[in-house]
């Protein structure tokens, strides 16, 4: 599994600066990784973020949309070798996610892992 | 008296081939540094204060658009430049600069920002609108490029540096040679002097480091469509997608 991450350390530096980022993720509980598994359904892959829904299958065969409202910049995302058909509609990932404070449904997408085990980490 | 001279012009030839890069090269030619070439934010983390020294009265503003603005009102989402100074120790996006000798042009990545540096001996133009980049006149002190930015608009987004109209920003830029992982690597490093008597009581200093960085690109960054687009959204409407048409023949 690779893990792509220098580039965001840097970006994580940066946004210890006032206007380092587009904005503070302070919105977002940073400190949790929730895993999600699940088809993609609509992605936005666009700036200043990209945004994506997942739909997860539960096992009593019931579906949830995991809603990722913000996510790493498409410019970021594809410099860090994810491809935009690799998230495309319909595709099954897993996705690691953390919640907004205010807003628990909703979340920033820390992490994209393929069927094959590669790993885009946006920020650790 | 000529093979000392031929020796001295030997002995500067092999200094400039065994050094080609380095500022001593460039200060043998009498040449100016060349800023030009692909970079990317980091190798030094900017010395922006943690308690900015507000004016009494600026400090009033701050605590007011504390308590009235979220973390969601940023003008980031809103695609807005940083401009200057923000721009300068900048989001983690590729840079491109090209220099000239009678100006300095500056490509972010990030919000797709731009600027422009005029060299003073090279009739710089005179100022027309205050402008998120403000108008940048520069010479050189040595290897230093020193640039004097003023003309700038107001940027009041107190979360974010702000700056008046009054603000000036003096850079002074110049190229180091780092060793990164036993490797010399090349660095444009940018002491820069911001000014605002309005907002602030002193001058803040903040050194912001580029590494050149050649194996990047420089990618198209837009983000105007992503605000139309949910703009559109909360009107009910949604764009043709064009894509999903199916190809037709070519007659």
């Amino acid at each position: 599994m690779s893990t792509r991450v220098a580039l965001i350390l840097a970006a994580c530096v940066l946004t210890t600066l006032p206007a380092a980022a587009h904005h503070s993720f302070a919105i977002y509980d940073m400190s949790q990784n929730i895993a999600f598994e699940g088809v993609v359904d609509v992605v936005k892959l666009r700036n200043p973020h990209m945004a994506m829904t997942l739909v997860e299958t539960k096992p009593d065969g019931s579906k949830a949309t995991i809603d990722f409202v913000e996510g790493a910049p498409a410019n970021m995302i594809v410099r860090l070798g994810l491809k935009p058909d690799d998230i495309a509609p319909g595709k099954k990932i897993k996705a690691i996610g953390a919640p907004r404070r205010d807003n628990p449904t909703q979340f920033f997408l820390k992490a994209v892992i393929l069927p094959d085990g590669q790993k885009f980490s946006v920020i650790n | 008296m000529r093979n000392l001279v031929a020796g001295l012009v030997a002995a500067a030839a092999t200094v400039l081939a065994a050094a080609p890069h380095t500022v001593l090269a460039q200060a043998a030619r009498g040449a100016h540094p060349d800023f030009s070439g692909l970079y990317f934010p980091g190798g030094g983390r900017s010395q922006t204060p943690q308690q900015l020294p507000y004016t009494p009265a600026a400090k009033k503003l701050a605590m007011e658009y504390e308590s009235h603005f979220t973390l969601d009102d940023d003008p980031g989402r809103f695609c807005i430049w940083p401009g200057m100074p923000r721009a300068v120790w900048g989001a983690p996006f590729t840079v491109e600069i090209q220099q000239r000798p009678q100006d300095v042009s500056i490509y972010w990545e990030g919000y797709g920002m731009y600027r422009k540096i005029y060299m003073a001996d090279h009739n710089p133009p005179k100022p027309v609108l205050p402008s998120a980049m403000g108008l940048s006149v520069a010479h050189w002190e040595g290897d230093t490029l020193v640039v004097e930015t003023s003309n700038l608009k107001a940027y009041p987004y107190m979360a974010r540096m702000a700056t008046s109209s009054d603000a000036h920003v003096t850079e002074r830029l110049h190229l180091e040679e780092r060793d990164v992982k036993g490797e010399k690597q090349k660095f444009l490093v940018n002491q820069l002097v911001l000014t605002d008597p309005k907002v602030y009581t002193e001058p803040i200093k903040i050194t912001a480091t580029l590494q050149s960085r050649p194996d990047l690109n420089l990618l198209e960054y837009t983000c105007t469509d992503t605000l139309w687009e949910d703009y559109l959204g909360q009107r009910g409407l949604k764009l043709p997608d064009l894509d999903a048409l199916p190809s037709g023949t070519a007659k």
